[in-house]
């Protein structure tokens, strides 16, 4: 046991030495959640619209005022002798309504009048929230006017749960979050780990009287603490920036937030020392840390839409149930029930990191 | 050969660097190949459409006419039947351990009201944890209800309701809108994350490799020996990013060709003026690769600093997600990435079939950047060097 703590601090007190690599454990962590949480959204307001208003009638405008007022758009002054796809291609808009002549005469005669709208389809995504708010807007001008009684015999009453405000960041940082703890103690203890075996100081270690397991959950130990100074700064931004809380039950996340710090450091353990060279080990767990848990974790994207091909290999991304467990915690508030499965499989996953270090250990003690 | 000519300097120069990569095979592979992959990846996994949510129903009413709405729902391809309940109390802990997206709850007295004609409202639940898909899926949910209106309207279960339908006089007309998706109809995901990727692999790459590139020479120390030659800092220079420049363009070949068959991104614009940018792109990866390096000691640092350039450039870039999305504060930045302009030439040429005509401000913007930058990264490889 003492000489598992050794271990650990020597690790400590080499990597306070290396200030670039400090910086990334502390502060890049912290960074990345500032920017990427507020950046990386998909919930677009503020859209620029063009409004063609071939009728120019009270009734015209009082529509197209409907579309000047919302947050949702904001209106773009097109002249009405262009074209309007060219305020498409040109990037000017994302989207251009037409309200055809005799809109206004149509409409007092009790008539359905059909409005145009051209949506730039290249974001598919943006095209169908545009698409949204503009039946959004339509229908709240519809119910205004009252227009067809009848029509709105069932009302739609929706009630968003969980994040009533839809506030991205919301969603996202506690994704960010879970990338920066997947990423970078997992990265520095590759390094530390492909050090040893690049500089040969492995050879130390073999001969002195520190056991295999030792030396391992040394290391591990020590960035385990890294990881643990990470999640403090992180959930206290969380916390405090982001206005998430803690909802229900803690301990779910507490007790895999330590399982999770040993799963990724494990996982650094064990590319350090398969690979002992630094510029492989860094990009293999770049890849795996940040390539899978950023793309097949569920983190922006959600994991049903990924092809059935590729789905099964979410299943064994370590961080996609951390970002269950984090995101249950601070949103939903499942608990035990909701989580366990979830905690078990960063435990198991994490068993399966560490043997495959301490046989990845065996081999180089063979080569070597 | 005391009078060499500066581009038969040059010449010999590149030769020799097209040699060392020649040698160095992982570098031309590790170059050609992880981008393809990245680029496949991204485009199969990357995708926002928002459909078969899971709903549970709590339907009071067991009537014709709820069963018609809950159906309505659980036909369309943004719902699929996730489960009837009885009790409000477990669809919402369901909903909340996760088991549903959503949930719709028929009142007792919805048919009573819609037989009378008389307004009544049925109430739907969202799991808002994910902004996007609330947003999406609120559009389909309203869009349901809405239809199932217009069907009541018009066909009619009841007769009583048929004749409500039709507008008594005086009353307004009501707007419908009928929307075209113009560019891709088919609303392919793929086509906007694909366009999107390739920006940021160009340059992402371009500074990898040039960073790791640049890095060796010093490493080693041999470039004292090249400084002892007659050529200049700024031959060696050029000279260095010569075949790493024609090498990043088989990976960009590469990455149009994965475009066109794997996604079938359609080419509706000049394909020239997508290559040219995306050399002018290459041109400020590999700067910002080389700035890294004059920077850094070790390949290793270099590619530890990369992980504070990489990912603001790649996010801040409108390439995965719309500018439109970001806070107001960031969003004049993303004028300042090259990848943002380098996306929207992608995606108007490829997609809409624009022109230089309408192009030419994010055309310049990547000309200037690719001077400041190139610039910039001799002047601090020579400032280096003194």
């Amino acid at each position: 046991m003492r000489r598992i703590f050794s271990q650990a601090r020597k690790e400590l007190t080499q990597l306070v030495r290396d200030r670039l690599a400090l910086a990334l454990a502390l502060l890049l962590p912290l960074i990345l959640l500032f920017l990427l949480s507020t950046a990386i959204s998909l919930t677009v307001h503020n859209l620029p619209l063009v409004i063609q208003d071939l009728d120019d009638s009270t009734a015209s405008r009082r529509f197209a005022s409907a579309f000047r007022s919302s947050i949702s758009f904001h209106v773009v002054a097109w002249p009405s002798d262009r074209q309007p796809e060219r305020a498409l291609t040109s990037n000017a808009a994302r989207g251009v309504l037409i309200i055809p002549e005799n809109f206004g005469w149509l409409l007092a005669r009790g008539n359905r009048v059909q409005v145009q709208l051209l949506v730039d389809a290249t974001d598919s995504n943006t095209a169908r929230i545009v698409q949204g708010y503009v039946n959004e807007i339509t229908n709240a001008f519809n119910q205004d006017s009252g227009a067809m009684a009848a029509a709105s015999l069932v009302g739609a009453q929706v009630r968003l749960w969980y994040n009533p405000g839809r506030d991205s960041p919301k969603f996202y940082s506690p994704g960010i979050f879970v990338m920066g703890i997947s990423m970078f103690p997992a990265l520095l203890a590759a390094l530390t780990m492909a050090k040893e075996g690049e500089q040969k100081t492995i050879l130390q270690v073999y001969v002195s009287s520190i056991s295999a397991h030792e030396f391992l959950l040394g290391k591990i130990l020590a960035y385990m603490a890294v990881a643990g100074c990470e999640w403090l700064l992180g959930m206290t931004v969380l916390l405090t920036v982001f206005g998430l809380r803690i909802a229900g039950d803690p301990t779910p996340l507490l007790v895999s937030s330590v399982l999770y710090a040993f799963c990724v450091t494990s996982f650094g353990t064990m590319v350090g020392a398969r690979i002992p060279n630094q510029a492989a080990a860094i990009q293999t767990v770049a890849l795996g840390g940040f390539l899978l848990v950023f793309l097949l974790s569920g983190l922006i994207f959600p994991v049903e839409n990924i092809p059935p091909g590729l789905r099964w290999v979410s299943n064994i991304v370590w961080g996609r149930y951390y970002l269950e467990i984090v995101r249950d915690a601070l949103l939903q508030g499942g608990g035990w029930p909701a989580t366990w499965f979830a905690v078990l499989m960063i435990a198991v996953l994490g068993a399966v990191f560490y043997a495959l270090a301490w046989l990845g250990i065996r081999r180089m003690q063979v080569n070597a | 050969m005391s009078a060499t000519h500066p581009m038969q300097r040059l010449r010999a120069l590149t030769r020799k660097e097209f040699n060392q990569i020649r040698r160095d095979k992982r570098m031309a592979v590790s170059l050609i190949i992880p981008p393809t992959l990245q680029l496949l990846l991204f485009g199969f996994a990357l995708d926002a459409t928002v459909s078969n949510l899971r709903l549970g129903v709590i339907d009071w009413s067991r009537t014709p006419e709820s069963r018609e709405l809950v159906s309505s729902f659980t036909e369309s391809k943004s719902f699929r039947l996730g489960g009837y309940y009885t009790a409000a109390k477990d669809l919402e802990l369901a909903i909340s351990r996760g088991k549903l997206d959503a949930g719709i709850v028929v009142p007792y007295e919805f048919a009573r009201e819609i037989r009378r004609g008389r307004p009544v409202d049925v109430q739907i639940l969202l799991n808002a944890v994910n902004a996007n898909t609330a947003t999406i899926a609120q559009g389909y949910a309203e869009g349901l209800v809405l239809m199932y209106n217009q069907t009541l309207a018009t066909e009619g279960i009841h007769p009583r309701i048929r004749s409500l339908g039709a507008s008594p006089p005086g009353a307004r007309g009501a707007v419908t809108t009928v929307t075209a998706f113009l560019y891709n109809p088919g609303l392919v995901n793929v086509w906007f994350i694909a366009t999107g990727t390739f920006g940021v692999l160009v340059i992402l790459n371009g500074s990898i490799v040039a960073s790791s590139a640049m890095i060796k020479e010093r490493e080693r120390g041999t470039v004292e020996q090249l400084l002892m030659t007659p050529a200049s800092t700024t031959e060696i220079v050029v000279a260095k990013i010569a075949p790493l420049f024609v090498l990043l363009m088989v990976m960009v070949m590469l990455a149009i060709g994965v475009m066109r068959t794997a996604f079938a991104v359609p080419v509706r614009g000049s394909m020239l003026l997508v290559v040219l940018s995306a050399a002018l792109c290459e041109l400020c990866g590999i700067s910002i690769g080389t700035f890294i390096a004059t920077f850094t000691k070790s390949a290793q640092q270099a590619q530890l600093t990369a992980f504070f350039v990489n990912p603001p450039l790649s996010v801040l870039s409108g390439s995965l997600t719309p500018v439109e999305a970001m806070p107001a504060f960031l969003q004049p930045v993303t004028w300042l990435n090259p990848i943002r302009h380098f996306g929207i030439i992608t995606r108007a040429t490829l997609l809409k079939g624009s022109g230089i005509d309408v192009l030419w401000p994010n055309f310049l913007a990547l000309i200037g950047f690719t001077l400041v930058l190139v610039s910039l990264s001799i002047w601090r490889f020579r400032k280096q060097l003194g």
